[in-house]
This record gives structure tokens, C-alpha cells and sequence, in this order.
């Protein structure tokens, strides 16, 4: 079990090295350094300013010598600075984080709430109407691009019925108010995007419980269960859902990875200001420190998620034994 | 055994006897059990109408006389069902293209038109001019009269005079439905080329590991596994940003003309190989201990042959339900990035960038952000029935005969 635990754990830590890298090149070939962006906002620069300048930032060295410098410099806790926000990356990076972070279980909550019942629904009732209902809300959920459905949201309940914001994360000068009107005013800008975020992952969760749910049912000790002479409730809740969470354990741990970096998307359409704007904005702008940090965090995160997934799965599963 | 087997036989009739006999094709079956999942069934011809109103787009063009490029700042925002009528300068341009294009048959018609009446203009050369601010009706119902192959011509030049949108026009005054039909291609093409390209690229990678095996099977799969466990939004966007023109290899094997779209499929095919190479790989495992393929083998025949020849045909069937699904997630990926501006670069349409402007418009013209969102809806969860459709169908458990 320890050998097997710090096998996944040498194995996270390797495949992070490697993306470091990897992104670190990626991001060398996007359109725009910091020097070109200096010669276009300044005519009058001569071509040995552009020599000295980008001797200065390092920018004429490889690819593999600029890592060394950057990861040197990260390892002294200096993340850079930002350009476009003129700030420290780490005094950037917080708030933003725990924002995606409110955002992501706010909808992952959301979607197991609505799609636990659905699923264990529609496994009780193979090949009715109502399960044919249920599966093409699940479809529809796998289906549906949630940008456009943020854009739906928005028309509906913050355009017409102007029942919440179409946009943002709080009211500017809320944080000075109590505690109460504070936290109820991060949600009403909570609702669309966990909303628009949510309903993406319930189609993958309702036909996740549902296929669990059917394979606990067909179980010898179901049916053993049955002949007992136990209330149909008993069965389906005590003895075949408690079977099918197993699973299901996983599925929620991998779909909060899934959640976390759908929310790249959500956060966009709502201007929420989260780490997969972050993400994005600082792609857009060609902010390389602030899209390189932000960019790893998020990755680091979902690796992580991945690997709780996975050892949490032999806990919650004695059956499965680590080699 | 044997007795009871005549036994029922025996007691059946000829008939009977012929029924159970008759042997059932493979395709036959699957095709029943294809047809008894109603919504797959919908969503193959919902997808079929798609393909073929996106291959007759040029066809649909032509008949509609509309243009997905063509602006008209005058005619921007009209709802749908509306009808767009050129302005009078805007018409005397288009006359003035039609005189310059041929100048002769232009000066006959002019002499044509005053002849019969149609107009009286000021000076002789205004003739045309003139005729093309009076009612259509009118124009068209006099230039019929006139005798001249030209006279049809100017039919159609008036004809265009007035345009009519049936889904409105967008912010630049260019018609809705056509760049819908234009952006059909352009998001079905991509997603069916990232679905096939990325089951060939996971079928190599999973018949590789699968029939090596040993250190082979090791390093692809962990890189699989790797790859599956990234956080695919980020990184499709991380990727999209990328200047292809720094790339040397790249840069000349992509010509300029449709970057964005080599550019989306590469991206996407990067990241959706995968499911498949996973799924090859177990079919492939079982099929390695199998007779036949020891009989091949035996028999001397070479690597390629056994996985190409033997076991790619016994792995198709569940690979053609993660194409049909991957079809279905590359049109979802595509139009994500599209809307964020970093997919296919306008002014080609693709039902993802035409959702990316309509985001600041949703006050001024709401109905333009329904449109292609719902499209993209429509055709992915028609994907997705029919994989659903197509696994049900090929699954021998599920067969009843």
C-alpha cells in the first residue's frame, strides 16, 4: 500500500516536471514577447535597445536555460510580476483561486444533488417513459455547450426577468458591508455560473449512478434481500445504492477535476473572476508570468484530484488491493 | 442430449425447420437492434438532413442568391423573417457593376427600356439608373417584355435588390441562415475529421501496446494515462494560442489559407485519441490469445498483416462507438474555443465564432446568440444518441434474436 502510494505520488510529481517544461515551451511560441510588445509601443527604439533588452530579460538564451532561470527563481517563492495588473503573480493568484474554488463545489454540489436521485430513478425503472425523459436530460447535459447555455442563462434571468446579475463576481463595496448582505451577494453571482458549470456534469453523473445502480440490483444479495422479505426501500437504499457509491466516489473526486477545469469556460461567459480567467485573460494578453503560474496551479490541482481519486478508490473499495 | 436435440427437431415442422435454419446476416441483426432505440434512430436522420444541407451549401447559395460574406451595414440586427431591401444608392452600385461588366449590352437595354416606355429619364445614360428606383414588380415585369438574353440578367442583379432572412442578419448585416449552412462545414468537418484522424492515431497507439506488450505496452500507456488525466480545457486553449508560424516544421505544411482549421483539428486530434487507444488495447489483448490469430501467426505471417488484417476487423465495432461519441465532444471542443476567439478565425463561420460576438450583442439582438448554440446542441446530442444507439446494437449481450 505505502510502496504503491509513493509510487502515484513519484509518478504525479514526474508528469508535473515534465508539463512544467512543456508548457514553458509552449508558451515561448505564442505570438508576442515582452520585448516585441515594447517595440510596438515605442517607434523611436533602435535595434541595439532591442539587443540589450532582451540580453536584459534573458530572452536570447535556449528554451531549456530560460526553464532553469525561471524554476530557479520560483523555488525563492517569486512567482514575477504580473504586466497587466501591475501586481505580484502571488497577490494575484489567491483570491482568484478560492473564487474557482467556491464555483466548483458549488456546482459539483449542485449536480450531485439533482443527479443522484435522477439516476437511482431511472435505474428502477428500466425502459419506462420517465427514464426516457431522464436520459435525455442526461444527454442533453453531456450535449450542451455551456458556454451557450451561460449565454441562455443571461438572457433569460439577468436580461429579461432581471433576476440576477448577467456578470461578475460581487458587487463593487460589498466587502465593506456585514458579513450577511456580503455572502448573499457573492451568490446571487454565484447562481448563473454554477448553474451554466452544474448542469454539464449531471448528464456524465446521472448515467454514471444509473449504470452503478443497475449493476449493484443485479447482485445475488439483492435479490437475497428481497426474498427476506425486506421493504422494497431498504433494498434499493441500504443495500444497492450503498454498493453502487462505491463507485461513485471516484466519479465525484474525477469530477471535480472536470468541473474545475470546465469552470475555464463559465467563469469567461460571466466574467467571473476565477483561475480559468485568469488562465485565459492572461493568454489573451500575452501576460507570460501570470499565464504560466496560473496555468500550472490549475493543472497541479486536477493532477492531484486525479491521484486522491485514485487512492481514496482503494480505501472506499477493499476489494481492490495496490500492487 | 442428442436425443432430446431430435426430439425437437422432430417435432417441428418444415417450415419451421427452414425459419430456425435461416442464417441472419451479422449486419442484419445489428441493424434491427440499431432500429428498436427510437432516439438513435431520430438522431441518424437529424444528422443526415445536417451532412447533406452542409455539403449542398454552395447549391444552397446559388438558389437563395445569398452570400455569408456578403455586409450590408445598412441591414444589421433584422430579426428573423424579415426581408432586407437594398438602398437606392446601393442599387444604382450594383447597376453601375452590371454597365461596367458589359458596357454594349448595357447601352442596347438602356435603349430597350426608354423605347418601351419604362422610364423617362433626364438624360439617355441615367435610363437604368432611374428604372432601378421604381417597384421591383414593376422592373421585373417590364424587363420581361424586352427581348434581350441581358434583359434576364438585370432580372437577377434586380432580384437581389431585395434579400430575405429567414434567421435575420448578424452585426455586420450578413445573412444568418447561410453562415449557419457555411458553419455546419466547417463544425461537422472538423468534428468527423478529429473523430476518424484520432481513432486511427489511437488504434496504432493501442494495437502497438496490445500486441508488444512488455516495455512498449508500458510507455504508451502510461503516456496515455498521463494525457487522460490533464485538464483538457486549459490545455486546448494553452495550445490554441500558440503562433504556428514558430514552429518551422509546421509552418510549411500549413498553408495560410485555412491555419485556424488545420490548427483546430491538430490541437483536438492531440487530445482525443486516447479513449480509443485504451479501448483497442483490451480488444487487442483478447484477441492475441485467440486461434486464428496463433494460426497467422504459424502460418508466418508478418506483424502488420495480423494487426491490419486480422484483429483491425474484429476492433472496429467498438471503436465506431467512440468515433460517433467523438464526433460529438470534438464539435463541443471546437465551438468552445471558437467562442473564446482562439478556434476557426473569422470570417470563416463556424458555429462556435458566430456565438463569439453575439456575447456583447445579447441586448441588442438576442435571437443571434440562440441560433448556433443550438445548432452545435442539436447535432452533438444527435452524436451522442446514436453512439449510444450504435453500442447498444453491436453489444452481443444485448442482441435477442
Amino acid at each position: 500500500m505505502t510502496a504503491y502510494i509513493l509510487r502515484r505520488i513519484i509518478q504525479t510529481l514526474v508528469v508535473i516536471v515534465l508539463l512544467s517544461y512543456f508548457s514553458f515551451y509552449i508558451m515561448t511560441l505564442m505570438p508576442g514577447d515582452p520585448v516585441e510588445l515594447m517595440i510596438q509601443s515605442n517607434p523611436k527604439i533602435t535595434s541595439a535597445d532591442i539587443t540589450r533588452l532582451r540580453e536584459l530579460y534573458g530572452l536570447d538564451q535556449p528554451v531549456y536555460k530560460r526553464y532553469a532561470t525561471w524554476v530557479t527563481t520560483l523555488s525563492h517563492g517569486d512567482l514575477g510580476y504580473s504586466r497587466t495588473y501591475r501586481i505580484p503573480v502571488s497577490d494575484l493568484i489567491g483570491p482568484k483561486l478560492m473564487n474557482t474554488f467556491v464555483l466548483s463545489m458549488a456546482s459539483l454540489l449542485l449536480s450531485l444533488i439533482i443527479a443522484i436521485p435522477l439516476g437511482v430513478f431511472a435505474a428502477l425503472r428500466p425502459g419506462s417513459k420517465s427514464e426516457a425523459i431522464i436520459n435525455l436530460f442526461a444527454f442533453s447535459g453531456i450535449s450542451m455547450p455551456s458556454f451557450w447555455l451561460g449565454l441562455m442563462l443571461m438572457i433569460i434571468f439577468a436580461q429579461t426577468l432581471h433576476w440576477f446579475p448577467a456578470g461578475g463576481t460581487a458587487t463593487v463595496g460589498m466587502d465593506k458591508a456585514n458579513i450577511f448582505a456580503f455572502t448573499l451577494d457573492r451568490l446571487k453571482y454565484l447562481v448563473l455560473p454554477t448553474v451554466s458549470l452544474a448542469y454539464m456534469e449531471i448528464g456524465a453523473f446521472v448515467r454514471f449512478t444509473r449504470s452503478s445502480m443497475l449493476e449493484a440490483l443485479r447482485n445475488d444479495y439483492i435479490r437475497t434481500a428481497k426474498a427476506k422479505g425486506l421493504s422494497r426501500a431498504v433494498v434499493i437504499w441500504k443495500h444497492a445504492f450503498r454498493n453502487a457509491l462505491l463507485p461513485l466516489v471516484t466519479m465525484v473526486t474525477l469530477g471535480l477535476s472536470g468541473v474545475f477545469s470546465g469552470a475555464l469556460i463559465s467563469e469567461t461567459v460571466f466574467a467571473y473572476q476565477g483561475a480559468g480567467k485568469l488562465v485565459y485573460d492572461s493568454i489573451i494578453a500575452n501576460d507570460f508570468n501570470v499565464a504560466m503560474v496560473s496555468f500550472m496551479i490549475s493543472v497541479i490541482m486536477v493532477l492531484v484530484m486525479n491521484l486522491i481519486a485514485d487512492l481514496l478508490y482503494g480505501v472506499v473499495d477493499p476489494r481492490i488491493s495496490f500492487k | 442430449m442428442m436425443d432430446t436435440t431430435n426430439e425437437i427437431s422432430g417435432s417441428l415442422s418444415e417450415q419451421q425447420r427452414l425459419e430456425l435454419e435461416h442464417v441472419v446476416p451479422m449486419w442484419r441483426i445489428v441493424w434491427a437492434q440499431f432500429t428498436e432505440h427510437k432516439p438513435a434512430l431520430v438522431s441518424l436522420f437529424v444528422i443526415a438532413i445536417f451532412l447533406i444541407t452542409a455539403l449542398s451549401a454552395p447549391l444552397l447559395q446559388m438558389v437563395t442568391g445569398l452570400d455569408p460574406d456578403a455586409q450590408n451595414p445598412l441591414d444589421r440586427y433584422k430579426p428573423p423573417f424579415s426581408s432586407a431591401e437594398l438602398s437606392s444608392d446601393q442599387r444604382e452600385d450594383r447597376i453601375l457593376q452590371f454597365v461596367n461588366s458589359n458596357p454594349e449590352v448595357a447601352k442596347d437595354l438602356q435603349d430597350e427600356v426608354i423605347k418601351k416606355g419604362l422610364v423617362t429619364p433626364v438624360r439617355p445614360e441615367d435610363a437604368l439608373y432611374d428604372l432601378a428606383n421604381k417597384d421591383r414588380k414593376e422592373i421585373v415585369s417590364g424587363l420581361k417584355e424586352i427581348n434581350q438574353p441581358a434583359a434576364a440578367d438585370l432580372i437577377k442583379v434586380v432580384k437581389g435588390f431585395q434579400t430575405y432572412h429567414l434567421f435575420g442578419t448578424d452585426e455586420l448585416g450578413r445573412d444568418v441562415f447561410i453562415r449557419l449552412v457555411y458553419g455546419a462545414r466547417v463544425s461537422m468537418g472538423v468534428g468527423l475529421l478529429v473523430a476518424i484522424s484520432s481513432a486511427l492515431i489511437g488504434f496504432l497507439v493501442g494495437a502497438f501496446a496490445g500486441f508488444y506488450g512488455g516495455w512498449i505496452d508500458m510507455a504508451l500507456m502510461r503516456f496515455t494515462d498521463a494525457l487522460l488525466a490533464l485538464p483538457i480545457i486549459p490545455f486546448l486553449i494553452v495550445l490554441a494560442a500558440v503562433d504556428m508560424n514558430k514552429i518551422p516544421l509546421l509552418r510549411d505544411m500549413v498553408g495560410t489559407q485555412n491555419e485556424s482549421i488545420v490548427k483546430m483539428v491538430t490541437i483536438l486530434v492531440l487530445f482525443s485519441w486516447m479513449q480509443v487507444a485504451l479501448l483497442v488495447r483490451g480488444s487487442i489483448l483478447s484477441l492475441r490469445e485467440r486461434e486464428f490469430i496463433l494460426a497467422s501467426k504459424t502460418l508466418g505471417a508478418k506483424d502488420s498483416t495480423i494487426i491490419f488484417r486480422h484483429m483491425f476487423p474484429n476492433a472496429i465495432a467498438p471503436m465506431l462507438v467512440s468515433v460517433t461519441l467523438g464526433v460529438g465532444n470534438a464539435i463541443l471542443f471546437e465551438s468552445a474555443l471558437s467562442f473564446l476567439g482562439l478556434g476557426i478565425q473569422p470570417p470563416t463561420p463556424s458555429w462556435g465564432n458566430m456565438l463569439f460576438n453575439a456575447q456583447e450583442l445579447i441586448s441588442e439582438a438576442p435571437f443571434l446568440a440562440f441560433l448556433p448554440g443550438f445548432m452545435i446542441l442539436i447535432t452533438t446530442i444527435s452524436f451522442n444518441y446514436l453512439g449510444d444507439g450504435i453500442q447498444d446494437a453491436i453489444d452481443p449481450k444485448a442482441i435477442r434474436r
